[in-house]
């Protein structure tokens, strides 16, 4: 594809996201809004799991703290703008992963994802006990939104969810863009490589504790962002959404159905997981099952996830074009 | 001048002793090979070295510093690479971000997060030589993994070599290789390591006797002798522990 395809599809995909939600209505406009939140929770968890090869089962208390640090900081602070409430919930989230970081990034494989499963549960109890603070299963809720506005330029009311889809999708994607860049700097080379071969990288003369810890950092603070949006977008923050179980898998499993280590696999997973949300609660409320049906599915037949088989079939399609017409 | 040099080094795993106060000296510029039987201590020795383990007793000299119990990355840091007796690179990169990542790390490029990798042109232009030195140029965009296994042995060599060390550890490099390849393997080392100190294990007696400027014979963890090829093959010693045995 040369510059000017790739940006005519930029262009084409920017007039898409605008129109969207004029030719589809609120109702659609939402249910964008939470796969694009999905879609940079599980984008950030697919930056450890895909490229530097650590599971976590525990990514929800990065998502969580976003959430309850852009709640919080709502409903405690009178007339904060809606930008520096976003950046609490960021921020929260990135210093969390900077406390964290220490203790997990020396161990790998299953002791990580146990650790992290072991963190989750904590932070999910701690939320649901700390009532004063966090409002325990009821949640904090009901705190203002505050409007997008440059005092005496303009000011965009978040309340008018068309409004905030554009805010939403504006800052999902500049932080998924962040998050690509990342991948494609020497820093991402070599995230990469841990992934492949730690060992190896040691011997290079990279540091992987350092490496591992700038990662994870990274990805916290980025699905403390999805976290923050999260909030801004319910109005209304509880333990069981925030840090549930739940939460933490379900960037797993669409990673692993979009596809494992490729940068837009967890988003196609988020936007499957999407479309089979809407479309099975049209008849059953079982989604859970059919789910958890197609994740068995891919992980025996398409271990590399709807973009793993994409590949294959462009492989399989451009083989046999090769075949038939021999150069 | 030594430029390694380990003194009274001894290693055990949980009781069994397989290095046992060894003293060897590594002269700057040398091409420095250790033999031995299988089972000798070769690799343990390497690792030891190189920083995988912390020895159980004795000491590690590198340039005239103690290096003994640092780690693999700041060992490597100071100057010495290594390549291992089982091909380790980044199998999922393709053969050029492999040397890639080691040019990277040449430079000291470690936690650029601002540019993007590939529009980094001194980093590609140096790798695409490397890559065209070791007759992979070709193959530049072959995954590590499915390269043929001369290839991915040159890869494992030239990765060791392209973060530009003063001291090469190459263990058995032309481990598994047909007469052919090993053949280009020699001449490689020959030629990528030229001004370079090696340190190289190896079985194969050809390659020991045409590349080595000095011999260590270990047995049983200890050195048996160090000498040139000449000294080594009229040690009646040695032939008796080792050339002998080889050629029964």
């Amino acid at each position: 594809m040369n510059n000017k395809s790739r940006w005519a599809l930029w262009i084409a995909g920017a007039v898409a996201l605008f129109l969207y939600p004029r030719l589809f209505g609120i109702y659609y406009a939402n249910i964008f809004v939470t796969f694009a939140i999905y879609a940079l929770y599980a984008v950030s968890l697919n930056l450890l799991l895909g490229y530097t090869g650590l599971l976590s089962f525990g990514h929800a208390m990065y998502f969580g703290t976003g959430a309850y640090g852009t709640a919080l900081a709502l409903t405690h602070i009178k007339g904060l703008p809606l930008v520096p409430a976003l950046l609490a919930g960021f921020f929260a989230a990135f210093f969390l992963a900077i406390c964290v970081a220490p203790l997990v990034v020396r161990v790998g494989g299953n002791a990580f994802a146990m650790m992290h499963l072991a963190f989750g549960q904590l932070m999910f109890v701690l939320a649901l006990k700390l009532r004063h603070i966090t409002g325990g299963e009821d949640g904090v809720g009901g705190f203002p939104i505050p409007p997008l506005s440059i005092p005496g330029l303009f000011s965009l009311d978040m309340g008018d969810p068309i409004l905030f889809y554009y805010f939403a999708v504006a800052v999902i994607a500049a932080s998924l863009w962040l998050l690509w860049f990342f991948t494609k700097t020497p820093f991402g080379q070599i995230m990469v490589a841990v992934r492949d071969n730690t060992k190896r990288v040691d011997y290079l003369g990279f540091r992987v504790p350092h490496t591992k810890a700038v990662v994870y950092v990274i990805a916290g603070a980025f699905a403390g962002m999805a976290g923050a949006v999260y909030a801004l977008f319910q109005n209304l923050v509880a333990a069981y959404d925030a840090y549930g179980i739940l939460t933490s898998f379900v960037p797993v499993m669409m990673t692993m159905v979009g596809g494992i280590g490729q940068f837009f696999g967890p988003i196609c997973g988020a936007g499957i997981f999407g479309v089979l949300d809407e479309l099975t609660t049209r008849y059953t409320d079982r989604v859970e099952l059919v789910l958890g049906l197609v994740l068995v599915l891919v992980i025996m037949y398409a271990p590399y996830g709807f973009t793993g088989f994409l590949t294959y079939l462009r492989m399989r399609w451009s083989a046999s074009r090769a075949q038939r017409s021999p150069a | 001048m030594n430029i390694l040099e380990t003194r009274s080094l001894s290693h055990d795993f949980g009781g069994l002793q397989v290095l046992k106060d060894v003293n060897l000296q590594v002269l700057a510029g040398e091409r420095h090979a250790i033999i031995g039987p299988n089972g000798a201590g070769k690799t343990t020795l390497f690792n030891t070295i190189t920083g995988t383990y912390t020895p159980s007793q004795g000491s590690v000299y590198f340039k005239g510093r103690n290096i003994t119990g640092a780690g693999p990355c700041k060992i490597q840091r100071l100057g010495m690479g290594r390549s291992f007796q089982i091909t380790s690179t980044f199998d999922r990169l393709t053969a050029f971000q492999n040397i890639r990542l080691a040019v990277l790390s040449q430079k000291g490029i470690r936690f650029n997060l601002l540019r993007f990798v590939d529009k980094m042109d001194t980093v590609t232009r140096d790798t695409e030589e490397i890559l065209k030195r070791i007759n992979l140029f070709e193959d530049r965009l072959t995954l590590a993994g499915n390269l043929s296994y001369g290839k991915h042995r040159s890869l494992e060599i030239s990765m060791s070599l392209a973060t530009n060390p003063d001291l090469v550890m190459l263990d058995e490099p032309t481990a598994g290789m047909s007469v052919d390849e090993t053949h280009y393997a020699v001449e490689l080392i020959r030629r990528l390591t030229e001004g370079k100190t090696v340190v190289i294990i190896e079985h194969d007696m050809d390659v020991v006797f045409s590349l080595a400027d000095r011999i260590t014979v270990l047995h049983h963890g200890t050195i048996l002798a160090t000498g040139t090829p000449d000294q080594i093959q009229q040690n009646e010693q040695v032939q008796s522990a080792y050339l002998g045995e080889m050629e029964d």
